[in-house]
């Protein structure tokens, strides 16, 4: 190992690469855990490409003092900048060579000034700085660094040990400060990526290059706990968030078992992990003061940190307000059936369950309109006998409702399918009512009772299809020549995509052979099966 | 006079970038570790047949701030002022490598940069009209704000077979709500305030196309309108044949769909952009 203070350009540029080659080892798990700013996965691959236009460029440098290579190494990384990382790590190497402007070599209090010049300059060249990435991670190393240098400002090791230390634990506290990695339960990938890069330039300052050889660099985990189930999911009921408070106990004969025993039931996402003399202690709390007064008795308290929660969960629903769609107009649909409510659903759609056998009231209805956040509400009441009940609703409500008429699930699939974001109320309730008139629907159940209609003598129990809840077309003894017999009947000739919906009492091995029968008989068009669920219905089918 | 740069999703025709004096900078591709920058090292064509072939899964990445710096000192030498508008700052860091760029080169020019918080098409549509001004001898002030209306009612609507690539890509937006429905759909996706976001979903690309012509043809006033298309010649020329009643078929420009949004969109992709006129 080199005797301190005695550090030069090659050095600088020995130490990166080291710790551009230590990142080079986990790319891929660095890339695995990137959800921010955008979920593209390729923070580690954008930082060591940037990293090793810096190297490429530093071998270029004619000199070696720190002052000429940091500046090499500032316009390969500002060349080869890849991505949002790339570029704030470019502007990072910009503010170290700002630094060490004029240094022919640097030691440990030199080290910890450049890294000071390295937190602001990332920090202004960004338009919008957000808090608990790679900007917090370098602003926290420097200055802890800036502190360990006030002790020993020759020692370089000893300012970078500091450093990465504290690398890591801020790495670790970046799912506090950024919700959407809460909400993945992650770290930041770029502060992770910084964190195995000074690593990497420690471990080669310390000569551990066996190790930088052969072993690979530890990830640093999510400060929560096994928090995937942190309870921040926007669950309308959430409201217990409280103070996410953390900090460091040191002490003599500390026992964390007995501290996580004693903190147990006064917060939640508890976490209490360490050794008798140091203990890290993590919990979700209305009464953060209780907490560090029992700590305070059993030794001295570091790295406070307490943080409201409801702040969070502000900057989380604002997020999450963002990715969801601008709705002003929601759409109520009537409707039965597990996969048939699913299908609506996942259309954006609430539900109120009900149909044939079981008609909602308006109180049901309402009840489902009236607590949604918007003014314009568009009904599908999806059977005939409830566009009455639907239409009560806008005597009983302030907000606006318009019914669509749609008599089957079919149609209002349909209807919905047509619901346009950016359109408005009337244009979407012209576009919906325009849109049931190009679908037929037909349905194959079983007959109620005897009867005769349309010239067929139908007995009770007898297979039936019917189309557009209103004409019976056919009727026999097996649900299939039924279906095909009803389908032929509601003009399958004429339609383009075919989408069978089986029932509860259908299994889907048969719809799938039914499908099946279609594609062969009818090879152009496109025929979908889907899991309706639907009690009484063998099929509900729709032909547009 | 003033230089107008944009980025290569503008999905501009080649021929119009030298007619216009329009400056294109190339984002960069990546296949692995293979690294191509758009339209200069890898063609439209061979991205899309790349993009079925490749095992890997593209990524992209914005253009460095260095390159900006290095442009904006050669544009400096020919000319005192550079409008640069370049695609919404909301999906890449595109945006933000120009204004660190700025920063750095310091009074070398009047650098003006614009996020458009649009793409393909709808920026180039945009970026072509500002060229067109800045020759008749604009200034830069009044370029920007022609920039900025023209982008506000600029429209991008694009069609595709499969959310997959926008999700593993990152940039699914409120595309999101589309997820783990039980129907096969396909959505007509756009950009609203730089995010991607679905317009109307529909059920198969015969009903999408409809939707893209019912787009077209909803709008007030047509000032200008590109069809775009990747590995799908035949419904484009079924989009282009459909679209002449609404706007001229020799004033519509054609293009590649850019491959730098290709690779979160995935091949057959057809897209419409046009600008509308004022309300």
């Amino acid at each position: 190992m080199k005797q301190a203070s005695s550090w030069n350009g090659n050095d600088l540029r020995d130490m990166f690469a080291a710790g551009s080659n230590w990142l080079e080892k986990s790319v891929a798990e660095v890339n695995a855990i990137n959800v921010f700013p955008v979920p593209d996965g390729d923070t580690g691959t954008n930082m060591l490409l940037t990293l090793r236009s810096v190297i490429e460029e530093a071998d270029r440098a004619t000199d070696n003092t720190t002052s000429v290579m940091s500046k090499a190494m500032s316009h390969g990384a500002l060349l080869g900048a890849r991505g949002n990382s790339g570029v704030i790590l470019s502007q990072i190497f910009r503010g170290l060579s700002k630094g060490f402007d004029g240094k022919d070599s640097f030691n440990g209090a030199d080290w910890a000034k450049a890294l000071a010049q390295a937190a602001k300059t990332a920090r202004e060249g960004l338009s919008n700085p957000v808090e608990g990435t790679i900007i917090t991670v370098i602003k926290d190393v420097s200055t802890i660094a800036q502190k360990q240098a006030e002790k020993n400002p020759e020692d370089l090791i000893a300012v970078m040990e500091a450093a990465v230390n504290e690398a890591k634990e801020s790495v670790a506290r970046t799912p506090n400060l950024l919700p959407v990695l809460m909400e993945a339960g992650v770290v930041d990938a770029g502060g992770q990526g910084l964190y195995i890069l000074l690593d990497g330039a420690l471990r080669y300052l310390k000569g551990e290059i066996e190790e930088l050889q052969f072993k690979k660099p530890q990830m640093v985990s999510a400060n929560i706990t096994a928090s995937r189930n942190v309870n921040i999911a926007p669950t309308e009921e959430e409201e217990a968030y409280g103070y996410c408070t953390n900090f460091l106990l040191e002490g003599d004969n500390l026992d964390p078992e007995k501290i996580r025993r004693k903190l147990d039931g006064r917060g939640q996402s508890l976490v209490v992990a360490g050794d008798e003399t140091n203990v890290r202690v993590h919990i979700h709390t209305y009464d953060p003061g209780s907490i560090l007064a029992y700590a305070t008795t059993l030794g001295t308290l570091h790295q406070i940190q307490i943080q409201n929660m409801d702040d969070q969960h502000v900057g989380f629903k604002e997020m999450q307000k963002q990715k969801s769609m601008p709705a002003d107009i929601v759409v109520v649909a009537v409707g039965f059936g597990e996969g048939m409510i699913k299908v609506f659903e996942s259309l954006g759609a609430v539900v109120v369950k009900g149909g044939q056998t079981m008609n909602p009231s308006v109180k049901e209805i309402l009840a489902a309109v009236e607590p949604l956040e918007v003014n314009r509400v568009i009904i599908l009441p999806n059977n005939k006998n409830i566009i009455l009940t639907a239409a009560q609703i806008k005597e009983l409500t302030k907000k606006q409702v318009e019914i669509i008429p749609s008599r089957t699930l079919p149609q209002g699939i349909t209807a919905l399918l047509t619901f346009n974001y950016e359109s408005t109320m009337e244009e979407n309730v012209q576009a919906m009512t325009k849109a049931i008139k190009s679908v037929k629907s037909v349905e194959i159940t079983t007959a109620a009772r005897s009867t005769q209609i349309n010239g067929m003598k139908i007995k009770q129990g007898q297979i039936i299809g019917i189309i557009d809840d209103s004409e019976l077309v056919a009727c026999g003894d097996d649900v299939r020549s039924v279906l095909m017999d009803s389908l032929t009947k509601g003009g399958i000739d004429s339609a383009e995509l075919v989408t069978l919906y089986y029932g509860a009492d259908t299994k889907e091995r048969d719809a799938e052979k039914a499908a099946q029968m279609l594609r062969e008989k009818y090879p152009g068009k496109q025929i979908e099966v889907v899991k309706g669920g639907q009690p009484h219905y063998f099929y509900i089918v729709s032909l547009e | 006079m003033v230089k107008v740069v944009c980025d290569s999703t503008a999905d501009i025709p080649e021929e119009l970038y030298e007619k216009l004096g329009i400056e294109m900078v190339p984002i960069n591709i990546l296949f692995g570790s293979e690294s191509y920058r758009d339209r200069i090292d890898i063609t439209p064509e061979q991205f899309y047949k790349k993009l079925v072939e490749s095992k890997v899964f593209p990524t992209t990445a914005a253009q460095s701030p260095g390159y900006f710096a290095e442009l904006f000192t050669r544009l400096s030498k020919e000319t005192d002022e550079i409008l640069v508008i370049l695609f919404s700052s909301k999906i890449s860091a595109t945006y933000e490598s120009a204004i660190q760029a700025k920063a750095l080169v310091g009074n070398i020019a009047n650098i003006e940069i614009v996020d458009s918080l649009q793409t393909c098409g709808a920026l180039g549509l945009s970026v072509i009209r500002v060229a067109e001004e800045a020759k008749k001898g604009a200034k830069i002030n009044e370029l920007i704000e022609l920039a900025k209306d023209l982008c506000s009612r600029a429209h991008s609507y694009v069609v595709f077979d499969t959310l997959e690539y926008l999700l593993k890509g990152g940039r699914i937006g409120r595309a999101q709500a589309l997820l783990g429905g039980l129907l096969k759909l396909t959505p007509v996706l756009t950009l609203r305030d730089g995010i991607v976001t679905p317009v109307q979903r529909t059920r198969n690309r015969t009903q999408a196309i409809e939707t893209l012509v019912n787009l077209v043809k909803g709008a007030n006033k047509i000032e200008a309108l590109m069809i775009e298309h990747a590995s799908t010649p035949d419904d484009f020329e079924l989009l282009a044949g459909k679209l002449a009643e609404y706007y001229p078929k020799e004033k519509t420009l054609r293009s590649f769909y850019s491959p730098v949004i290709g690779a979160h969109c995935g091949p057959h992709v057809l897209c419409v952009d046009f600008i509308e006129g004022k309300q």
